[in-house]
């Protein structure tokens, strides 16, 4: 007798029919959902891209056409004539900037938290903890920020932003690379110090580069965060020449009102350095998000 | 002693950078907020009556309002959402989770400003796709940014499709670090799927939640860009939120003194978050 066949005369059966249903009908549900994702998630972008090489005809073409148009980069140039891609430039500057300090003050800071005993040194980590949702809430702080900046004379000059954006990724940058320090042996820091090599050294030749990851996936989100912020670049400069990406987006709204050849030409500018990182960096990137947001 | 000066010299630039650009400018708004101000400028003291004319305002209970109603129903859904995605997605192989968690991510690693023109663009534009879809498939005509509760749902709908992602980011990690044994010891007990997620998985993802939940109040309560480029408050301040309100006051009419106020106001809900939060982190040093 096969060891399971008792079971076919017991009452289990149908539960577990009951629940293969069950299960099944779940399975539908969620296969639906991820389809319905696809489309929600990806139609803007695609459809977006699409709409920015198309003619002023093909747009307006009712029903709207898929892939049979003439392609064509007049948006793209009408776009370039504002001297968009400068400011693609400025904004790109800014952003390797703001990543460039936000490790360089990160990491020691990171270092020094996991592994010196010093006076504060709680409070003082409690207060980076809570710079980051304080930085996710920068909005509110915006209008004091003009205010103060203005006074001091810093609005309207080439390093207000990538200070700005320095200050708000460094929190999370610093618990991202906490974390990463954390779960090196300390015993590796120790040899080094017992063989002579200094502090700096070690954090040089033993730190930097077994938190490789750690730096790539927090370099990773705040050039990310910087490179999308909006309100800040939206009113703490004011020259052309100065403006980062995001606020022009918006000001084409205004500009280019309903033509939305030049203004998806735009975005699709706007989000193409986003889009590369992500296709390059697809598994870091998400391993950087999962890294950063469970803690924040 | 020679490593605390260390110590303190390997933090101190952080918190020389933090400081500056996110402390001290409260500490400004509050003497500024109690100075009449006039153009930028700083007046003479006036105490609370920047506050004062705050109260009297007669838009500022529908804002608050809608704020709530804007913020609390994003949170719900995009929570309730997620927690069904990410389900979903830890079920699946590592390569397609990957995918899937890459689909899931799109609008939030994009700007608020671009995603939110781009489902502009498609989804409500009266030559937009969707509206030809839904016009061809129902055969009326669609238009939901033309009254209050459409262009509200609307703009629910896209803040939960923005940051949906971070939501599903975060709950799979929380799901990832459930021990297996607890689930397969309650299947060996007979538990339906339904149970083991009622009972098992729900209350071991409360820590995720309601970090989930403190991180998506504040982004939603400090969201200018979406209502900005989806309905700029309209129509009528039918999505005039808070912090849109803060930005105009400011940037568009130019009233910094009663902008500021309320935007203290503001800052006061992100310190009630910003300690919850700290709470949840469980954070050590």
């Amino acid at each position: 007798m096969q060891p399971d066949a008792p079971r076919t005369f017991a009452p289990a059966p149908r539960v577990s029919v009951a629940r293969r249903s069950a299960t099944l009908s779940t399975q539908t549900l969620v296969l639906a959902l991820v389809v319905l994702l696809i489309v929600l998630n990806g139609l803007p972008f695609v459809w977006g891209v699409l709409t920015s090489m198309k003619s002023e005809q093909d747009l307006f073409r009712f029903p709207p056409a898929f892939f049979d148009f003439e392609p064509t980069l007049d948006n793209y140039r009408r776009v370039a004539a504002t001297g968009f891609l400068g400011n693609m430039l400025t904004s790109f500057a800014y952003c390797i900037v703001a990543v460039f300090f936000v490790l360089a003050i990160g990491l020691p800071a990171a270092y020094a938290f996991d592994r010196y005993q010093f006076p504060l040194r709680q409070p003082l980590f409690l207060l980076i903890v809570a710079s980051i949702p304080l930085s996710i809430g920068a909005a509110a702080l915006l209008i004091p920020t003009y205010i103060y900046f203005a006074r001091l004379g810093l609005t309207n000059t080439f390093f207000v932003l990538p200070m700005i954006y320095a200050a708000h990724q460094l929190p999370m940058t610093i618990w991202i690379l906490k974390g990463a320090i954390e779960s090196i042996p300390r015993e590796l820091d120790e040899a080094a110090i017992v063989d002579g090599v200094s502090r700096l050294g070690v954090l040089r030749h033993v730190v930097l580069p077994l938190s490789r990851p750690a730096l790539a996936a927090a370099s990773i989100l705040a050039f990310v965060g910087s490179w999308n912020e909006f309100v800040a670049g939206s009113v703490m400069v004011d020259s052309p020449g100065l403006k980062p990406i995001q606020p022009l987006v918006y000001s084409f709204i205004g500009f280019f009102g309903r033509e939305w050849g030049p203004l998806t030409a735009s975005a699709t500018l706007a989000m193409l350095p986003i889009l590369l990182i992500f296709i390059l960096f697809g598994r870091q990137f998400v391993a950087g998000l999962t890294k950063g947001a469970v803690k924040g | 002693m020679k490593s605390n000066t260390a110590a303190f010299a390997s933090v101190a630039p952080a918190f020389a950078v933090t400081g500056f650009v996110l402390f001290s400018p409260v500490v400004y708004a509050l003497w500024f907020s109690l100075h009449e101000i006039r153009y930028g400028s700083v007046g003479a003291f006036d105490g609370g009556a920047n506050f004062l004319r705050l109260l009297q305002d007669y838009t500022l209970p529908g804002t608050l309002l809608r704020t709530v109603i804007h913020t609390g129903l994003s949170v719900l859904i995009t929570v309730a959402i997620a927690l069904a995605i990410s389900v979903g997605i830890d079920r699946m192989k590592p390569r397609a989770a990957l995918v899937a968690k890459m689909v899931v991510i799109l609008p939030w690693i994009t700007s608020a400003v671009v995603a939110t023109l781009l489902f502009r663009w498609v989804f409500i534009n009266d030559i937009g796709v969707a509206s030809y879809a839904v016009s061809s498939l129902v055969g009326a005509e669609f238009q939901p940014m033309t009254n209050s509760t459409g262009a509200m749902t609307l703009l629910i709908f896209v803040s939960v499709w923005k940051r949906l992602g971070y939501a599903v980011i975060v709950l799979l990690a929380g799901l990832k670090s459930i021990p297996s044994e607890c689930v397969e010891a309650a299947q060996v007990d007979g538990a339906t799927p339904w149970q083991v997620f009622r009972l098992i998985t729900l209350p071991l993802l409360k820590t995720p939640m309601l970090l989930v939940v403190v991180v998506l109040t504040l982004a939603n309560i400090n969201t200018v860009e979406t209502p900005l480029v989806l309905t700029g408050g309209g129509p009528n301040d039918a999505t005039r939120i808070l912090a849109l309100d803060v930005y105009e006051r400011a940037f568009a009419i130019f009233d910094l003194g009663s902008a500021t106020a309320l935007a203290l106001v503001m800052f006061a809900a992100n310190i009630v978050m910003v300690l919850a939060y700290v709470r949840l982190t469980g954070w050590r040093v």
